[in-house]
């Protein structure tokens, strides 16, 4: 693997772009254009390389007010998106307030979507403000830094999680930050001694 | 019915696996791995498509997995 990392950017060149891969590159290229956004999550391990499929891809947005949201709103159905749930702009608008994730296709499809939400705590916060560039060929991503996203699939504990953790533990230990790891997991109250991971 | 010490064993190997093809996928190009996992993932999204569920079926089923986990 040829992975690039150079403060906040990683380059992936010569990536075969797979069909989740333009599904999200597509849509990002919309809401880009609107709102910061962070990708977070399972397909970040699957971006460099886990040997899994998800029909969903995690997405976090600032809190948006209801005239921006609807905007964004049109501009994704204009880009031929359209939402899952069957609310109307000010119905998801509403939703997202309430900490509910809103899902969104491509026009008569339902496999893959993304599952998208509002920032809710200050970890949250932490992960859209201290998001990596992702650079592939066809269009860059922003996702999660990826200490934070070992750290958060080791604290959610699940099977799937904590093999996606321990993915992204191997690809990267060489490239991560020894302190940063450490206050990642101590940021989220969880060790990977068990796993090889931090250590 | 998986028991614990069966369990375990399972989740070993699992990250065994896990630990052996994260060394070959930093082993080779990206090209090769890319195109490898490219193939599971197309098809996957391939199948997908042609489940036959509406949005509120599909919703509700995501629904009653997320509650399940908990």
């Amino acid at each position: 693997m040829d992975v690039r990392c150079s403060d906040k950017r990683i380059v992936v060149s010569g990536k075969y772009i797979t069909l989740l891969d333009r599904f999200v590159q597509d849509f990002v290229r919309i809401l880009g254009q609107e709102t910061p956004y962070v990708i977070v999550s399972g397909f970040v391990a699957i971006l460099f390389g886990r040997s899994r499929g998800t029909e969903d891809v995690d997405v976090l947005i600032p809190r948006l007010t209801p005239e921006d949201f609807a905007h964004l709103h049109r501009a994704l159905v204009k880009g031929g998106f359209a939402f899952l749930n069957e609310e109307d702009a000010d119905g998801l608008s509403e939703m997202l307030e309430r900490n509910r994730p809103i899902r969104i296709a491509r026009a008569g499809q339902i496999i893959p979507n993304i599952e998208m939400k509002f920032i809710k705590d200050d970890v949250d916060r932490l992960v859209l403000k201290d998001h990596l560039e992702l650079e592939l060929p066809g269009g860059d991503l922003c996702i999660s830094p990826i200490d934070i996203q070992i750290a958060y699939n080791l604290f959610l504990g699940g099977r799937k999680d904590i093999e996606d953790a321990l993915y992204l533990w191997e690809i990267f230990r060489d490239d991560l930050d020894t302190a940063a790891m450490t206050r990642a997991l101590d940021l989220f109250g969880v060790r990977g001694d068990e796993y090889g991971i931090g250590v | 019915m998986e028991l614990a010490f069966d369990r375990k064993m399972h989740d070993d190997d699992r990250l065994a696996f896990v630990r052996r093809y994260a060394a070959w996928v930093k082993g080779v190009p990206n090209e090769e791995w890319s195109r490898q996992q490219g193939a599971l993932i197309d098809s996957f999204i391939g199948n997908a498509r042609n489940m036959p569920l509406s949005c509120r079926e599909y919703l509700e089923r995501v629904a009653d997995r997320k509650q399940s986990i908990r």
